[in-house]
């Protein structure tokens, strides 16, 4: 065989390939392979090593842009709405019935979160608006970080369980609070609280009733096919981005309608829903790529030009929220140490305020800009520490299977 | 160590424990939350007690020292309301059954105390998979004689109280096949099976020390026997039963142990030989498989009969007693499942027939042992607070 004569024929156009393939292609395998080198070297969760090849393709000037649009944005739309949409399945509204310090401590956890941001940065000299939006981006823990890292490390216990609630809580509280946000923005400053009001409802009942297609047609599915089965999970998969393409169309929250649509499936039945973690394969590769493009939505001069305030943020949410969990734990039955665990869970902002940043975008985009430098580098800082302080948490927690001792080979 | 000197106690005093399952409320595989429950227990004042066990996703409760079926089945129902009420708070379930029907054993952690750490390092795999769960019950007895004798009277009656309890057919996600899958991972214990045939305490002392001399054993809790004498107690302890679906069966069982034990103290029906044993194995083999199916092969006549018309034989001779005890309503909730389903094996494999999904079992389980299956819970479904500290029999 002339093996030159083919290589000729092979239509190379030369260095670097402008295939967007081959970009992906290389990410995926840069972000598998890194996943599984921080996991042997360092018992770390692998989202690490995904978020590593982002942040390296961002130092060398290849980061996705912010506000992310085109295909970056579509990855994170796509893997988000998987995550929440599992995470949303698994909150168990019933609990906050037999539970109320439950609801007490997320309501604490936001407010005090929200609250201590907004203070700090005024002190810092930044104007009611843009305090008050960092307040709202950085309002929802990352609930697909956390849910990410536990289910990876096998966590299991009362913390994994109350991380992954409070986290779908303040993902809905955050997403609810930026659409009042963006009416009053909207309004000029003289907004009345009918507008306000009328804002929340038009997105949280458009959403909700998506929300709620999407969940009795995924009920439905269920009943007829066995959702343990690999094959038949695709099913659920194409029909979740199905509901977010919808929800894009009609200009909906990405994060509300998947959220949702898992709540409304967990509510409306107690029969035990159940399918593989992520959606199997297929859902794990967006995962992935979620976690690289986020990794990678930074740059030095943003760094430079927002860190001081994203350093201030980043510790006063910490103390806010981390109060707020902490004042109720014990009335909501956890211990002290559960308390601190949960608190020290709740540190990743991650994707969601991405995407929340990118909706800013869209609707006031100068303030949007003032504060993309402040948001993207509190998430370049707890990008690779979040992660890390979720296994610290679960760990602490004693809620991660014990390592078995090496057997000799 | 050596044995210690046998407490007496009140003839045919009962006490029960029951080891429960705790399972999260999503896919309803074992959840780790016992040292949770425990904390949230700690200022509830309840008529027994509640304690951890050997791995994390376990908790066992036990009555105090009761007298009648009537008495034990008040106190299992307020330890089960307390015990619920707490789960609620965590998003738990609680449930009976001999097995988890799906569980991963390796995935069990082992509950944080020195001597369920020591039981772990010795027996390894086994002590995870040991995740089964059973029901004990405490005959009281005045001396380490009677008790003895009773024991050795009981013995002939294991394979009854195996097939009437047996709730344990799925493991590891498969129907075994049997009804009480759980006493397989029990025989695999090296000094799991019978007591020796000793008929009075001075012989067993000697067997005791025999045993301790070459280092097998340091006390008794390290024999696994189907029914052992409990000396600090003062009573024999039956061991073999699956941790039924509910409270009401639970306290049926032990009704219905103390009529028997009432039976063989009062009329010494049979004279108790070692050849009592002979078919012994065999019979507890076909309870575990076959359940009310299977076959019992009479001690003393060689007669084959199924485990069922044993059993309502059983009720017969002891409706006396029955009446005696006021355990009269014990032996009809047993007469009445004998009639249905049969056992409680029997009808978590009617469920899964019918559901074709094991956590939906699992989940009907947790229903029925909160006793609201067909009820919704509400949170005004507290626990009222009983005044009694705890009790040791």
């Amino acid at each position: 065989m002339n093996w030159r004569a083919i290589f000729e024929a092979l239509p190379v156009t030369g260095w670097p390939p402008p295939e967007p393939v081959f970009w992906f292609a290389l990410l995926l395998v840069g972000g598998a392979l890194a996943g599984e080198l921080i996991q042997r070297m360092s018992r770390l969760p692998r989202v690490v090593g995904y978020t590593v090849v982002g942040v390296l393709a961002a130092a060398s000037g290849y980061g996705a842009r912010v506000p992310l649009t085109g295909s970056s944005r579509l990855v994170v739309d796509l893997a988000l709405a998987l995550l929440l949409f599992e995470i949303g399945s698994r909150v168990h509204l019933n609990w906050l019935r037999f539970n109320p310090a439950l609801l007490a401590s997320s309501l604490a956890e936001s407010l005090c979160g929200a609250a201590a941001i907004f203070f700090a940065l005024r002190e810092l000299g930044i104007g009611t608006t843009d305090a008050m939006a960092c307040a709202v981006l950085a309002l929802p823990a990352s609930a697909a970080l956390a849910g990410r890292v536990a289910h990876e490390l096998q966590a299991d216990g009362q913390v994994t369980e109350r991380l992954t609630l409070l986290t779908a809580l303040n993902t809905l509280y955050g997403a609810l609070a930026l659409v009042v946000l963006q009416a009053a923005l909207h309004a000029g400053g003289g907004l009345s609280s009918v507008d306000a009001l009328s804002a929340l409802a038009r997105s949280f009942f458009g959403s909700l009733l998506l929300a709620a297609v999407l969940a009795a047609v995924v009920a439905a599915a269920a009943r007829r096919l066995d959702l343990r089965n690999e094959s038949a999970v695709l099913l659920v998969l194409g029909l979740v981005l199905l509901a977010l393409g919808t929800a894009r169309m009609f200009g909906l929250s990405t994060l509300l309608v998947p959220l949702l649509a898992g709540v409304t499936l967990r509510c409306s039945t107690e029969r035990p829903w159940i399918w593989p973690r992520h959606f199997g394969t297929a859902g794990g590769i967006l995962v992935l790529m979620l976690f690289v493009v986020v990794g990678s939505a930074w740059s030095p001069a943003l760094l430079a030009s927002g860190g001081l305030a994203a350093l201030l943020l980043v510790g006063a949410r910490l103390l806010g929220k981390g109060f707020g969990v902490w004042a109720f734990a014990s009335w909501s039955g956890a211990s002290q140490r559960q308390g601190l665990a949960l608190a020290i869970g709740l540190t990743p902002l991650s994707a969601t305020a991405l995407v929340m940043l990118a909706d800013l975008h869209m609707g006031a985009p100068a303030l949007a800009a003032r504060v993309t430098p402040i948001v993207l580098a509190a998430i370049a800082v707890l990008e690779l520490a979040g992660p890390i302080a979720v296994r610290a948490a679960l760990v602490f927690a004693g809620e991660l299977p014990l390592r078995q001792k090496k057997s000799a080979r | 160590m050596s044995l210690e000197p046998f407490a007496a106690s009140r003839p045919l005093s009962l006490g029960v424990e029951l080891e429960l399952q705790i399972v999260n409320t999503h896919d309803y595989d074992l959840a780790p939350v016992a040292a949770d429950l425990m904390r949230l227990l700690r200022k509830t004042r309840l008529p027994g007690e509640v304690k951890p066990e050997i791995t994390s996703s376990m908790i066992e409760m036990a009555t105090g020292i009761c007298a009648s079926h009537a008495q034990v089945l008040a106190e299992l129902r307020a330890i089960r309301d307390a015990l619920v009420h707490a789960a609620r708070r965590l998003d738990v379930g609680l449930c009976g059954g001999g097995t988890h029907p799906f569980q991963d054993w390796s995935r069990r952690r082992i509950y944080d105390t020195p001597r369920f750490h020591q039981v772990a390092e010795l027996y390894g795999y086994l002590s995870k998979q040991f995740t089964i769960f059973g029901q004990h019950v405490h005959i009281g007895c005045p001396n380490a004689d009677e008790a003895l004798v009773l024991l050795h009277g009981m013995s002939r009656f294991i394979p009854h109280l195996i097939a009437l309890a047996a709730s344990s057919p799925f493991v590891q996600n498969t129907d075994t096949g049997f009804n009480s899958a759980r006493l397989n991972s029990v025989f695999a214990f090296p000094l799991s099976g019978r007591a020796p045939f000793a008929l009075t305490w001075q012989e067993f002392q000697v067997y005791f020390a025999k045993m301790t001399r070459t280092g097998v054993v340091a006390s008794m809790k390290d024999f696994y026997w189907d029914i052992r004498p409990k000396p600090e107690f003062g009573t024999i302890e039956v061991r073999v039963l699956d941790t039924p679906l509910t409270v009401e069966k639970a306290a049926a069982l032990a009704g219905y142990i103390q009529c028997l034990a009432r039976w063989l103290r009062e009329e010494s029906p049979f004279v108790l030989t070692e050849d009592d044993y002979l078919p012994y194995t065999f019979n507890r083999f076909q309870a575990c498989r076959f359940g009310l199916d299977g076959t019992y092969v009479d001690p003393g006549t060689g007669e084959h009969r199924t485990l069922r018309d044993e059993i309502v034989r059983t009720f017969e001779l002891l409706a006396p007693h029955a009446a005696m005890l006021e355990a009269e309503p014990a032996i009809a909730l047993l007469r009445e499942e004998l009639a249905h389903l049969g056992n409680d094996a029997g009808w978590i494999r009617a469920q899964h027939a019918r559901e074709h999904l094991l956590p939906e079992v699992v989940r009907q389980q947790t229903l029925r042992w909160s006793g609201e299956f067909g009820r919704r819970p509400t949170p005004s479904d507290a626990p009222a607070d009983h005044g009694r500290g705890p009790a040791k029999m």
